[in-house]
């Protein structure tokens, strides 16, 4: 229970490549931060330098108000879930919860109380005499939880503990994960390239890229209101549709034209649009696929495109679309609103109308890639 | 030459794309070397400057430094004292006792005596009271080299130490001003089972390679350039001194000198190492790829009995290589029991020449080294021959490949590519192949040109076991040892080179782990 | 077509075809088997026949034939009245204390290589590369010059050979280093989070799961002072109670004691080769397991 404080931190490795610019992080007690980016970003690099695994080349990390730079691991009361599970593969699973706890000289009577304890919550009790090998994925991730759970540590690491499990049992695993924060209430750092989980899991979202945060927000904020394309499109699954077209002021208004089409920028977005004195002129504008609708024929704010793919994902159709400058667009269109004949009429070639509102838009410098309004 | 676009020797045909990489690495040779000098150039400059920043550093500790500071640089460890952290002052100042202690007692006069490896030979002294003539001994020339490498030495070590206390007050001023504690004893004893536990962990193997093998090569590197012989031991007999490049100059020289039997040392030098390059080309490959046909054979579907057979063939490695190697050198013997058996079979009239003649002795050292060498190798390939997916079989079987493509196409690229650094460590290995010609043959039959004061040489001698000899042999001609040992060490370094250099890929050490 | 007939022709094209196969497996399966018998006959004649002459009674020398006309321990009975015994002992005192410190310094050399990352690793690294290109016979002058100084050689020519065998050992580091490479880091950083200083790690997480290749290094740690003739050779100096067993060996193969003594050597010989072996076929697995992993990482 603790909080966590970056200041300019910065890794450099011995071959002069950093990894990580001056990252300036406050992590509140008891708040589950997560990193998340693409692999190669930092985010493991910037949770080892936390833990004490890399050294830090710039800036101070502090735990709880001290300074832990120079620390060994063992001494900033950390615990750490490793991405490989990182199980001692000649110890039982009891040997293996309890190695920390051994190593504090904590009494035999208090470890097996604590062992039993959170082999219980993990749901793992009638695997204790096993060793490691003879372990499924899943179990073995919950022993590496459990044995960081023992340590009532200040801080609670994760390396992308769930980038080992298959998919289904990834699901299950993350709904446990939430449970035990509930249960540990402890601070959390949590790493992961899966924009999925840090969105379900984190209090707050940290993006990273080539070892800068590119945002740092609640989930609701890096959704709605990303700070530029690359948190944008990071965000969200498929990703944005990114629209190269010019905003244009008329009477007060602002319009975009995207491929021909007129369509006011109205409610919230315009007002704020207003406030900010945005400049007309070309933007990137973005537009999140399940923003998108069909659209009669003909309307002003009809664009017309045609279906490359249809991939039919059960509740909803995720359309390929290309427009007629060969730009392409994804559109999420729920099942349930199309009739049986519509669905069939959906194939290859097929000519269709989208449209969108004025309140979904993001607008961003096509040059800089920064939002308009929130960059 | 012509310089093609990767995807343009993509086209070239196998036989070709060979030649293109054989010219492109000759034709490359005078870049190569240029970028050697260039390194060594850059080299020299990063290291001046890094003298020169060290010694700005070292003035600036001195300016910006508080009293503790300044008194440091006289009594080491002072600072340190000064400022609570006992153990290093201690320790500091110990080794600074020590040093000087060591340089007045008597590393002063082996440092003195190192330009002329001594002066005064072992003198005939008169006793008058038992009226006789003993011999005095004065100078040791050896020990002379021998400790004066040593002091030398320790005054890098002592100089790279006061480096250190000087680097120490600074950072104990930067962390004191800082307003943190600087770290106890008991910090830093703690520190070596923990973050500095690699230093705890290295100085035992480290001082042992220090003692054990830096401090000779550098010793015998140096005999090289002296006189050192038998009559010459610096001791008992004459001091020897410094001779410069002389050596070099008799040992690559082509005029026939006295000493070097019927040609000169640098024909002698020549024959023996062209012999040790086909020796060790022969004795690596033939091993190499038998030992693998015997792995693909023993691994083969279908073949029962596995494990007897690999076991047969392991039992040889563990019988001590000097009972199989005498023995069998025996039983090739001109009254051993494969000419008795071969007469008595009525195969021969007279027994076959096997150590006799050169180019039988040749032949069958190579013959017996595969006896040796091949359950070794059989082993390699068997590990590495299980880790090729199976899966890349199957695949060629598909396209349609029969068992020699399988085998040139996937087994043998596979197999080079993963042993290509075992290969080179094992050629270089049997350039310095000492045990099987020695214990075979101790390098006969005799070469009557090549030999000379400087042992007799054989047919089958190794540079190494030339070198040997030449130790071992009446004039115990030690700085001749030297060069021989110098040049083997050029030659092996030069194959490294290349050899590394024309591998498909450096591996980097990172990948395994 | 009937329908039966549609199905012996359906079966029939393919298990000609299987018959040819099978019988082509067959004559190459057959002739690696002959080829296996040939080769394990050449590996293994030489070690009958030095145990065969061995128990050879009525002559001591050189003969062209292998089966003893009679037989008899004789040779081992007088092996205890030469200094065989001493030089036995001298090789087991040499191996065994070879064996245990040099696998302590190997092991802490390449766990040292393999784990930290210090400035002055690699440039350590290279510079151990560079040595080892020196051929190790030219220190032996002047080891041998400071041994005597040191009064271990000749006669106390045991503690000295374990010294120079032991000395530079962390040059060896390379097999055992490429086994700590395959240990996941994570291991050691996660019993590091736990609270484990690096001494803690390698006792309690490494050395457990390092038993391979601690059995290995023993091993040849062993075997390698068990055979050693060149070293030994040198620091003993002809002092025959200094001298290990190869080099005693060697000697009654010289040319003015063969003929006495050649029986003798082949009796020593099997004395000598007996308990390595057996050491060596418990331990096989290591061994090869070491022998493979070595030479894949180079």
């Amino acid at each position: 229970m603790a909080s966590v404080k970056l200041t300019d931190v910065k890794k450099v490795y011995d071959n002069h490549v950093t990894t990580v610019h001056d990252f300036n992080l406050e992590i509140k007690d008891k708040e589950f931060i997560v990193f998340v980016g693409p692999s190669g970003c930092g985010k493991s690099t910037t949770l080892r330098m936390i833990a004490g695994l890399e050294d830090i080349t710039e800036g101070t990390i502090e735990i709880d108000g001290v300074v832990v730079n120079d620390l060994q691991p063992k001494d900033r009361d950390i615990a750490m879930v490793f991405q490989n599970y990182a199980l001692y593969p000649h110890m039982t699973v009891y040997d293996n919860i309890a190695f920390s706890l051994r190593l504090q000289k904590m009494p035999e009577d208090e470890i097996y109380e604590k062992v039993t304890n959170a082999a219980e919550i993990l749901g793992i009790t009638e695997y204790l005499t096993r060793k490691p090998r003879a372990l499924s994925g899943g179990q073995r991730q919950r022993v590496a939880i459990g044995r960081a759970m023992v340590r009532n540590s200040k801080v609670f690491l994760m390396d992308e503990p769930l980038s080992n499990l298959d998919a289904k049992l990834r699901n299950q695993m993350r709904a446990e994960i939430i449970l035990l924060r509930q249960k540990l209430n402890t601070t959390f750092i949590y790493v992961t390239h899966d924009q999925t989980e840090a969105m379900t899991l984190g209090d707050r979202i940290v993006i990273m890229r080539d070892g800068i945060i590119e945002q740092v927000g609640t989930p609701m904020e890096v959704f709605e209101k990303p700070h530029n394309i690359f948190v944008a499109e990071f965000i969200g699954a498929p990703k944005m549709n990114m629209i190269k077209t010019n905003l244009v002021k008329e009477g007060g208004c602002y319009y975009v034209t995207p491929f021909g089409a007129r369509i006011e920028v109205d409610g919230e977005k315009g007002e704020e649009l207003i406030q900010k004195g945005v400049k007309p002129g070309p933007v990137t504008l973005g537009v999140r696929p399940e923003h998108m609708v069909l659209a009669p024929e003909g309307g002003q704010d009809a664009i017309p495109c045609k279906i490359e793919v249809n991939e039919m994902m059960g509740s909803e159709l995720h359309l390929h679309l290309v427009t007629e400058d060969e730009t392409r667009l994804i559109v999420r269109v729920p099942t349930i609103e199309l009739s049986a004949q519509q669905r069939e009429h959906l194939g290859f070639g097929t000519q269709l109308y989208i449209t969108f509102k004025g309140k979904v838009m993001h607008f961003f410098d096509s040059e800089s890639g920064k939002n308009l309004i929130y960059g | 030459m012509t310089k093609y676009s990767d995807l343009e020797f993509l086209k070239l045909r196998g036989g070709q794309k060979f030649l293109y990489r054989l010219g492109r690495f000759f034709t490359g040779i005078p870049k190569a070397i240029a970028g050697f000098f260039v390194t060594v150039f850059n080299a020299i400059k990063s290291g001046c400057k890094t003298v020169g920043n060290e010694i700005a550093d070292i003035a600036a500790t001195f300016i910006h430094g508080d009293w503790k500071t300044k008194l440091s640089f006289l009594v080491m460890g002072f600072g340190n004292l000064a400022r609570g952290q006992i153990l290093r002052g201690l320790l500091f100042l110990l080794f600074e006792a020590v040093f000087i202690g060591y340089m007045v007692l008597t590393g002063g006069y082996w440092l003195s005596m190192l330009p002329s490896l001594g002066k005064v030979g072992p003198t005939k002294v008169y006793d008058e009271i038992l009226d006789v003539e003993t011999t005095q001994y004065n100078d040791n020339s050896f020990k002379i080299l021998l400790y004066g490498v040593l002091t030398v030495f320790f005054i890098i070590a002592f100089i790279y130490t006061w480096r250190q206390n000087v680097k120490q007050n600074k950072l104990a001023e930067k962390i004191l001003a800082s307003g943190k504690p600087l770290k106890s004893g008991k910090d830093d004893l703690r520190s070596l089972v923990d973050d500095q536990f690699h230093k705890t962990l290295l100085a035992l193997p480290l001082t042992g390679i220090l003692v054990f093998t830096v401090l000779p090569i550098v010793f015998m590197v140096l005999v090289a350039f002296t006189n050192y012989d038998g009559t010459h031991n610096g001791y008992s007999n004459n001091l020897f001194t410094w001779v410069g490049m002389e050596n070099f100059n008799t040992m690559l020289n082509w005029e026939v000198k006295s000493g070097a039997g019927r040609q000169s040392y640098a024909a002698t030098f020549g024959e023996i190492l062209t012999w040790t390059l086909m020796w060790a080309f022969f004795a690596t490959f033939t091993n190499y790829f038998l030992g693998m046909f015997v792995a693909m054979a023993i691994n083969k579907k279908g073949i029962k009995l596995k494990k007897v057979w690999r076991t047969i063939l392991v039992l040889t490695i563990a019988i001590p290589q000097f009972i199989s190697l005498l023995y069998v050198s025996k039983m090739f013997a001109k009254n051993g029991i494969l000419n008795g058996f071969l007469m008595s079979m009525g195969w021969i009239k007279t027994a076959l020449p096997f150590w006799e003649d050169p180019t039988w002795a040749r032949f069958t050292v190579i013959l017996i080294n595969i006896w040796i060498g091949i359950p070794y190798l059989m082993l390699i390939a068997t590990g590495i021959l299980m880790n090729i997916p199976a899966d890349l079989y199957e695949s060629a079987r598909i396209d349609g490949a029969n068992p020699w493509q399988q085998y040139t196409k996937i087994t043998l690229p596979y197999m080079l590519f993963v042993t290509g650094p075992y290969l080179l460590t094992s050629f270089t290995g049997n350039m310095n192949n000492f045990n099987v010609i020695y214990l075979l043959t101790g390098g006969a039959p005799t070469n009557p040109a090549a030999s000379g004061a400087a042992g007799s040489v054989g047919y089958t001698d190794l540079l190494i076991t030339w070198l040997f000899k030449i130790t071992t042999g009446p004039e115990s001609q030690y700085y001749l040892a030297s060069v021989v040992g110098i040049l083997v060490f050029i030659v092996v370094a030069l194959i490294s080179l290349i050899v590394y250099n024309l591998l498909p890929s450096i591996k980097n050490e990172e990948d395994f782990q | 077509m009937s329908e039966k007939q549609l199905l012996d022709r359906s079966s029939d094209a393919p298990m000609k075809r299987h018959m040819g196969l099978k019988a082509s497996r067959t004559l190459a399966n057959t002739s690696i088997y002959v080829l296996l018998v040939v080769i394990s006959v050449i590996w293994l004649i030489p070690f009958i026949c030095i145990v065969l002459q061995s128990f050879r009674v009525e002559s001591t020398g050189q003969v062209g034939y292998v089966i003893p006309q009679q037989w008899g321990v004789d040779n081992y009975q007088r092996l205890f009245q030469t200094d065989f015994p001493r030089w036995y002992v001298n090789t087991f005192i040499a191996a065994l204390f070879t064996a245990v410190f040099q696998t302590i310094i190997v092991l802490c050399m390449s766990y040292t290589l393999s784990r930290f990352r210090f400035k002055m690793r690699k440039p350590l690294m290279r510079f151990m590369l560079i040595l080892s290109m020196f051929p190790g016979m030219l220190t032996m002058i002047i080891l041998y010059r400071v041994l005597s100084d040191l009064g271990l050689t000749q006669a106390n020519a045991v503690p000295g050979l374990i010294l120079v065998y032991i000395a530079s050992s962390g040059m060896g580091y390379y097999v055992s280093k490429g086994f700590f490479d395959t240990l996941p880091k994570s291991l050691d950083e996660a019993a590091r989070v736990d609270g484990a200083t690096r001494f803690q790690v390698l006792k309690k997480i490494i050395l457990p799961l390092s038993k391979p290749i601690v059995i290995y290094t023993v091993l040849t740690a062993f075997m390698g002072p068990w055979g050693d003739f060149v070293f030994a050779r040198y620091i003993s100096f002809g002092t025959s109670s200094g001298m290990n067993a190869a080099v005693g060996l060697y000697n009654w193969l010289n040319r003015d004691q063969i003929e006495k003594s050649y029986t003798l050597f082949c009796a020593g010989g099997v004395l000598v080769a007996i308990p390595v072996t057996v050491l060596f076929m418990c331990l096989q697995k290591y061994y090869v397991e070491g022998v493979t992993g070595g030479a894949v990482k180079g």
